[in-house]
């Protein structure tokens, strides 16, 4: 004899199936209008342009990322290796590294020369100026023979700017080394606008092979950090 | 019983239809559909998302690697006094080159956006923006910072500040936004005194009072900065 569901039993079936499809929907209803709000609340005010430089720099960056990771794996495969002077030439080549990022040594390269001749130009232009050549990839600079890395201290007197102690009086003259081709382009830009600038008298620059810098920045010892 | 039986059914198609469309809705977000605008900007939005996670991933690639070595160095320094000599200069100049995560006395110092204001001209003006990290960067670093960081982005001799509206990048980390928070170590004292001083970012002071921009700091006997996780080459300089 066959089991045939009665007529209560079957609406039964029928509320639970409507519930797990309301239940269903109420699901993804949230998941959509959380997605929907997630995506709004990140992109406040990012436009298609501002994404598209983005996407620019994030690559340019990952790219450099990569870099600095294959260096790194090349300098822990030398250790590894353990042969003799191994450790020594891979920490005397990372102390000579360092030593040209920190500004301690002269040094020479590809780059470019700016000067700018003005008038009323304070601390802040020059800062804006140093730090469109960092981001165009500048890896060393100096400004009338002294040398600029961050940290230096750059200020605003009423002798004028004065970069680490000493009056720096214009016309600049700003050295810097790195991608040629990508550092023209920031000079570029950065003559224009100074150019259009009442303050400027004269904005130029020139690409050099090799531009050489030999103001070098003092070390100074640490008073209140501790390496943790 | 035939006409509740029909509205059952109803209810059921009506139900699993609604479902059917927000289930379209939900995929259509997640797809690129060529001609709509949105999707295509949600398109560039995934591609933000990925290069961050890739960039993340990079980052914490590069961290370890440093660590690793930082220990190969440690044993090679213990069979020799040489490369222990060297490991210590070594570790001074990673130290100011903000390889080294470190701590001490200091200042905390919170910067938020402010509201827009009516003039169209000035529209991203109540955005916090690079250059306003820049010169607080630069004023600690004037005042004896022998250290800094920002969101959590240690600040390198080679550091460059850039970005839009809202949005500030420092080297090759992901973009930044409100609110930032700058950590230095240093005297806090003097830091702290050159915050307060009116005459101090004068850019960010005036538009505290045009766009409410928030501003405020604090020193402390005791803050930590990270080690700088990101790239460090320098390809077109060479040592005289």
């Amino acid at each position: 004899m066959r089991f045939r569901p009665g007529p209560q039993r079957r609406s039964t079936g029928r509320a639970i199936s409507v519930w797990v499809i309301a239940l269903l929907v109420a699901l993804v209803a949230t998941v959509q209008i959380r997605s929907q709000a997630e995506v709004e609340r990140s992109l406040v005010g990012i436009d298609t342009t501002s994404l598209a430089f983005l996407i620019d720099d994030l690559h340019r960056a990952n790219d450099s990322l990569q870099a600095e990771a294959a260096d790194l794996q090349a300098r822990q495969a030398t250790l590894r290796s353990g042969t003799s002077g191994a450790a020594d030439q891979v920490l005397n080549d990372e102390a000579n590294r360092l030593r040209a990022i920190e500004g301690l040594v002269p040094v020479h390269g590809p780059g470019v020369v700016i000067v700018i001749d003005a008038t009323g130009l304070t601390a802040l232009d020059l800062q804006d100026a140093l730090n469109n050549l960092a981001a165009g990839g500048a890896e060393a600079t100096s400004v009338n023979d002294h040398r600029v890395v961050t940290g230096v201290s750059i200020e605003q007197t009423t002798a004028g700017v004065v970069i680490d102690g000493s009056v720096v009086p214009p016309p600049w003259t700003i050295t810097s080394i790195g991608d040629a081709n990508r550092l023209a382009e920031v000079a570029n830009l950065m003559t224009q606008a100074l150019t259009a600038d009442r303050r400027v008298r004269e904005a130029t620059y020139r690409t050099e092979s090799d531009v050489v810098i030999r103001s070098v920045v003092s070390s100074r010892p640490f008073v209140y950090a501790v390496a943790s | 019983m035939y006409r509740r039986q029909l509205f059952s059914i109803g209810a059921v198609a009506a139900v699993a239809l609604l479902m059917g469309f927000l289930v379209a809705g939900q995929v259509k977000a997640q797809l690129l559909t060529p001609s709509n605008q949105v999707a295509r900007y949600h398109a560039l939005v995934r591609s933000v998302q990925d290069l961050e996670a890739t960039n993340a991933e990079s980052r914490r690639l590069i961290a370890a690697l440093r660590s690793e070595i930082d220990a190969l160095e440690s044993d090679a320094a213990g069979r020799s006094a040489a490369t222990q000599a060297l490991q210590n200069q070594v570790a001074d100049l990673r130290a100011h080159a903000g390889l080294t995560a470190m701590h001490g006395p200091g200042v905390a110092i919170d910067l938020a956006n402010g509201v827009p204001g009516p003039d169209i001209g000035a529209q991203a003006s109540y955005l916090v923006n690079f250059q306003d990290v820049q010169d607080i960067v630069n004023l600690l670093f004037a005042q004896g910072a022998e250290g800094v960081a920002v969101n959590g982005r240690r600040i390198t001799p080679l550091t460059a500040y850039s970005g839009s509206a809202g949005e500030v990048v420092i080297d090759q980390g992901p973009p930044l936004s409100s609110p930032i928070t700058v950590v230095a170590v240093g005297d806090r004292n003097r830091m702290v005194a050159a915050l307060y001083d009116a005459s101090a970012l004068p850019d960010i002071r005036a538009r505290q009072v045009q766009f409410q921009l928030r501003l405020t700091f604090v020193g402390s006997p005791d803050v930590a900065l990270p080690a700088y996780d990101s790239s460090l080459q320098i390809p077109h300089l060479h040592a005289i």
